[in-house]
């Protein structure tokens, strides 16, 4: 059983000459040499040693292929992978931990509730050593909007090493405060700025590369991928399409290289049967993109947190967010039953999808 | 049964069948015959005059190469003989499925799961694997192209079905996982699986009946339209694969679409029409917009496709029933509407 050549990652014209001169399955290439292989094809000498190179590895990978495995050792690889805490504990238990390493999560929110606030915790909450709970690794931060501001990073820079040194009690954590300071907090940071969509792309293209040479990197955020696609786009079939591709990419990314990808999206108002309600910006099919989805909204003069689309099933939860001196302190969890938070999301005109 | 070869241009080649050597080959070239539909259709007398190859070994060849490529008739009654034989019923562990699906996945058959964002696709894909795992004790494949596969979600679902820890294990060790995110690596994955894969597991004493692809639409949604030209053909070649994994190995094939609206706003599955013809089966997935509800967890799936059961009948759900035990259940059983000429 042969795999056809149309089922490799060729560009099509290569594809299509390859076809054309015969050649159908991954048997009919094997024995010849580069140079055979682009007389017959009329393909270019370069091409055809790239093509020769793919259908000899996938012929050589065999029954192990690339990255199957039984779930109990999936199961093994999520535990050791971790989450992101974000110090506060009844955000930390709606996530399931915290945010989930190896995964995509979607914050999404209208405009000033906290979406960047949030992410800048979480850039430095990732570089928290492994001796106080977090994953001492570092993170990359994708700025599309130019909400980005060094201070604020220095702000909860500050309340993260304070606290740390609250917790403090051995000679190792000790020992991991001297190489956690606010300095060394931002020196493990990667910021990029992108201008539109174009530089997006091109970035989360080269981004792989990077991940590569820094394998420190925990958490590759990016605030705001709704900003770039939301204006100046005429085709928005266009818009959807590379939407998708750049949520499959992602998600590839987050599986390849263990991250936790964090996307901020606005939120945008549907109209329809005499009322008008708050939805998630980018379209109904954007909602399949991230594995996870937070939506930060007003509760009155609180903040509060759902989850949508959670791979653990919590269904909603609400909690009370305060960021207090820059940092995300403190959360609770009402004790109502689920009935109430639905008359809430109504009041509130909120829809998840 | 046999399967024709696929392309209409196979060229002739060394090695295709005995008998056809390189000097043969060669000899035919130069007389241009140069593809398998050449040398069948002319003349092998003639042939063998012009080319000097000998009488005996062209027709010999000849008859191979048709043997090869035709496909042999099956009477019907062999055909049903052995869809008796070897098709079983995979049930999903829910009821209200199952009755819609008429009493679970079939093998050898391929059917599609559409619905919106959070309307609990994977949530069932997850559920039928565990149940496949647990009761019915066999493999499942599970192809994860989203990411939204848990393995500690398998594990709080397993362990409401089983108790013992070695045998929790046992049942994880059954379900194969493959994260792909892009259509080629799915390719991948389905020759592997197809050349050695499915040997593995045999030899463990559970072979796999089923192959869950979640979601097809996220890595096929993206490479259509616009002026993308690879899109449709790949989108038809899994088509294919998956159609004949399921046909060859036996197994139930499961796979997850998104939405999409039409021009007045209705909702219809995604990928157009050109894939509407590879599922047999079809369930599309709603969320219930009963504002009283104290279950944020119930949905509706409605039957929009199916060649066995009559369509638009609906089944309520609860989406936390796979980890819930038998007992519990029984009060939460969906209640059955007959909708018809629905527009669905």
């Amino acid at each position: 059983m042969q795999r056809p050549l149309s089922s490799f990652a060729f560009a099509p014209a290569v594809k299509v000459k390859l076809i054309n001169a015969g050649f159908h399955t991954a048997a009919d290439l094997c024995d010849l040499r580069p140079l055979q292989l682009s007389k017959e094809s009329g393909i270019s000498q370069q091409e055809a040693v790239e093509v020769l190179q793919t259908v000899r590895h996938d012929a050589s990978q065999g029954a192990g292929a690339g990255s199957r495995m039984t779930a109990l050792e999936l199961l093994g690889r999520e535990q050791a992978m971790g989450a992101i805490v974000t110090f506060c504990s009844a955000l930390d238990s709606v996530l399931g931990g915290g945010m989930p390493v190896g995964k995509t999560s979607e914050v999404c929110g209208a405009p000033g509730v906290g979406k960047t606030q949030l992410c800048i915790q979480l850039a430095v909450d990732v570089q928290i050593p492994v001796c106080f709970g977090g994953l001492g690794g570092q993170a990359v931060y994708v700025d599309t909007e130019g909400s980005f501001m060094v201070q604020r990073v220095v702000d909860v820079a500050k309340a993260a090493v304070e606290h740390c040194s609250l917790l403090a009690d051995d000679a190792e954590q000790r020992e991991a405060l001297k190489v956690f300071t606010v300095e060394d907090i931002l020196s493990k940071l990667y910021l990029f700025r992108c201008h539109d969509y174009v530089e997006l792309l091109a970035e989360t293209y080269l981004l792989p590369d990077f991940l590569s040479q820094h394998p420190e990197v925990r958490l590759v955020v990016i605030d705001s991928i709704a900003f770039p696609f939301r204006h100046d786009f005429e085709d928005l079939s266009q818009r959807t399409r590379l939407l998708n591709g750049l949520a499959q990419q992602l998600a590839q990314m987050a599986n390849q290289y263990n991250v936790a990808v964090v996307l901020t999206n606005q939120m945008t108002t549907k109209v329809g049967n005499g009322q008008s309600k708050l939805v998630p910006a980018l379209g109904e099919s954007w909602g399949h993109a991230a594995t996870q989805r937070l939506i930060l909204h007003w509760e009155g003069e609180q903040r509060a947190l759902a989850s949508g689309t959670c791979s653990l099933l919590t269904m909603l939860r609400l909690t009370h967010l305060r960021f207090r001196q820059g940092t995300l302190l403190s959360a609770s969890a009402p004790k109502q039953t689920t009935t109430r938070l639905e008359d809430i999301w109504l009041k509130n005109n909120i829809q998840l999808f | 049964m046999n399967k024709a070869s696929s392309a209409a241009m196979v060229f002739l080649r060394e090695g295709l069948c005995p008998g056809l050597t390189d000097e043969v080959v060669q000899a035919l070239r130069a007389k241009n015959i140069r593809t398998v539909v050449d040398l069948v259709s002319s003349d092998v007398e003639d042939l063998a005059q012009k080319c000097s190859v000998s009488y005996k070994s062209l027709l010999a060849v000849r008859r191979v190469l048709l043997a090869q490529n035709s496909a042999f008739p099956v009477t019907g009654a062999d055909l049903y003989e052995e869809l008796l034989s070897s098709t079983a019923i995979l049930s999903t562990g829910n009821a209200s499925l199952d009755k819609l699906l008429d009493s679970g996945l079939y093998t050898g058959e391929l059917s599609e799961l559409v619905g919106g964002p959070g309307t609990g696709k994977t949530q069932i894909c997850l559920g039928v694997a565990v149940n496949i795992s647990c009761e019915l004790k066999q493999s499942v494949l599970y192809i994860d192209s989203t990411g939204g596969l848990s393995a500690n979600r398998l594990l709080q679902m397993i362990k409401a079905k089983i108790s013992n820890a070695e045998e929790q294990m046992e049942a994880l060790r059954r379900i194969q996982v493959c994260p792909v995110f892009d259509v080629f690596s799915l390719f991948e994955c389905l020759h592997h699986f197809r050349s050695t894969g499915h040997q593995q597991f045999l030899a463990g004493g559970s072979s796999v009946k089923a192959v869950i692809v979640d979601s097809v639409s996220a890595v096929l949604a993206h490479m259509l339209g616009g002026r993308q030209t690879e899109g449709m053909s790949l989108m038809m070649q899994v088509a294919g694969e998956l159609r004949t994994l399921a046909k060859d190995l036996n197994v139930a094939v499961l796979v997850t679409n998104h939405v999409t609206r039409d021009g007045n706003g209705m909702i219809k599955a995604g990928l157009g029409q050109s894939w509407s013809h590879t599922p047999r089966t079809r369930v599309l997935l709603q969320r219930i917009e009963r504002p009283g509800s104290t279950c944020s967890s119930l949905r509706t799936a409605t039957l929009i496709k199916s060649s066995r059961q009559p369509c638009y009948s609906m089944e309520e759900f609860d989406l936390r029933y796979w980890e819930q035990c038998e007992e519990k259940l029984h009060g939460l059983q969906g209640k059955r509407k007959q909708v018809s000429n629905s527009p669905g």
